[in-house]
């Protein structure tokens, strides 16, 4: 009946983790106990080819996982730390009266900046407004210069339909019209680039640049197109382009009737 | 530095030198595999667990007192990462077929005459696996860690006298499945 106090020292007796009291107990009762005997041998076998089990092997790339983690964890406390002694001098920096004055200030200033701010709404709405459409005005330029630049002959025509509809242009869209108007090998294209700039000549770069593409433009359609402009807007200056152009000798006679008109309506 | 105890390092990584934990994991990390090995049967699961173990030991240094010794408290952190996986997923043998076992646990060297024993030792494991969860731990412990029952009795936070209850228990219910796989 005792056997199962026994029993529980087995295990301490197998692998050596028992007092030498509870050791002599064992034996003595094992002496004179077959079954407790037999138990105890079975047991130590088992325990015996437990340690045949195997245990994999971890893998190589676990040390290189811990040291990332350890890198990590690293940068992590240093950044930690950091802020810490930071917000620590800050507080340490000044008495902290003061300091503390100056909070209560910033609050108060806060707070009647905020209720300042909650009046005025109004006018704060006109001026997110402004900013709105100014953004606005900016990407709609963006997206002309970028289409100016598409290999599809219409959507050239299109970007440079859209700039006359723009309230205002600046020098970069400017620019680009009438390096259209030199370069684009599309006569349609610059055909249109023509009508959209003869409608913005209160530019005065735009006029200049009308005039200086006259001695340019190869197509007689362009030609005769620039004359008509130049007649409209009785500028005086493209009598100079226009003389020179007439120098040229592959010039198609019915522009050059054209021209020698518009020169004759000029002066 | 390497005539350093494992508390002395431990210490000084609790001081701030973090890089110290290098050479603590270079020392434990096959063993905590092992145990942690032991207790799933998943190798990948079990490379994870380890490093979370080590991450847990840096994050929570200063816990650690010095006053026991440092695998006593490494091996109660990893008995909690066992938790808190078994809680988010059943991590145990419940999931792997026992006949599946033999893929996961590499032979013994094959020596003549022992491969008697190489069998014993596959039934063992098998048994091994269909222990229930707190007898597989303590015999973890206390046979493949090779801790005394008083290193136990640290680590679960029970008297030595409980563990030596249970580690007899467990052997019993070890015998049991065992015999029964036998038959």
């Amino acid at each position: 009946m005792d056997c199962e106090k026994y029993e529980e020292l087995f295990t301490g007796w197998i692998n050596k983790d028992i007092s030498p009291a509870e050791r002599e107990k064992l034996e003595k009762h094992l002496a004179t106990c077959n079954g407790c005997r037999e138990e105890l041998a079975f047991m130590q076998a088992m325990w015996t080819d437990m340690g045949e089990i195997a245990t994999p092997e971890p893998s190589a790339h676990m040390e290189v996982k811990f040291r990332a983690m350890l890198d990590t964890f690293k940068t992590q406390e240093a950044e930690k730390f950091s802020f810490k002694n930071w917000l620590g001098n800050l507080w340490q920096m000044q008495p902290r009266w003061p300091m503390a004055y100056n909070l209560a200030v910033i609050l108060v200033a806060f707070g009647f900046g905020f209720w300042a701010m909650n009046k005025g709404t109004n006018n704060q709405d006109k001026g997110q407004l402004q900013e709105l459409s100014a953004q606005v005005h900016e990407l709609k330029q963006t997206m002309v210069l970028a289409m100016l630049e598409n290999p599809s002959a219409s959507e050239r025509m299109k970007a440079v339909s859209y700039t006359s509809e723009m309230k205002h242009a600046d020098d970069q869209v400017i620019e680009a019209l009438l390096s259209t108007l030199n370069n684009d090998p599309n006569v349609n294209v610059r055909l249109t680039t023509l009508e959209t700039l003869s409608e913005m000549t209160r530019y005065p770069e735009v006029r200049e640049g009308l005039i200086r593409s006259i001695k340019g433009q190869d197509s007689p359609l362009m030609q005769s197109a620039i004359a008509d402009v130049m007649l409209k807007l009785q500028e005086k200056k493209s009598v100079g382009s226009f003389k020179e152009l007439l120098k040229q000798k592959d010039l198609d006679n019915g522009v050059r009737n054209k021209i020698e008109q518009t020169i004759s309506h000029l002066i | 530095m390497n005539t350093l105890t494992d508390n002395a390092i431990m210490l000084k990584v609790k001081a701030g030198e973090l890089d110290l934990m290098g050479l603590l994991f270079q020392r434990y990390h096959r063993q905590l595999y092992g145990f942690l090995f032991h207790m799933t049967y998943q190798k990948e699961a079990s490379e994870d667990m380890v490093q979370q173990v080590f991450y847990k030991m840096l994050k929570y240094r200063a816990s650690f007192a010095g006053t026991s010794e440092f695998v006593h408290w490494m091996y109660a952190i990893a008995r909690n990462v066992l938790k808190d996986q078994g809680r988010k997923k059943k991590l145990t043998m419940a999931g792997i077929a026992v006949d599946e076992l033999a893929d996961v646990i590499p032979g013994g060297v094959e020596v003549n005459g022992q491969i008697e024993r190489k069998q014993a030792a596959q039934t063992l494991q098998k048994a091994m696996a269909k222990l229930k969860e707190d007898d597989r731990d303590i015999l973890s412990l206390s046979r493949f860690q090779e801790l005394k029952h008083g290193e136990i009795a640290q680590i679960m936070n029970i008297s030595e006298g409980a563990v030596k209850v249970r580690v007899h228990r467990a052997m019993c219910q070890l015998k049991e499945i065992y015999t029964r796989i036998e038959r």
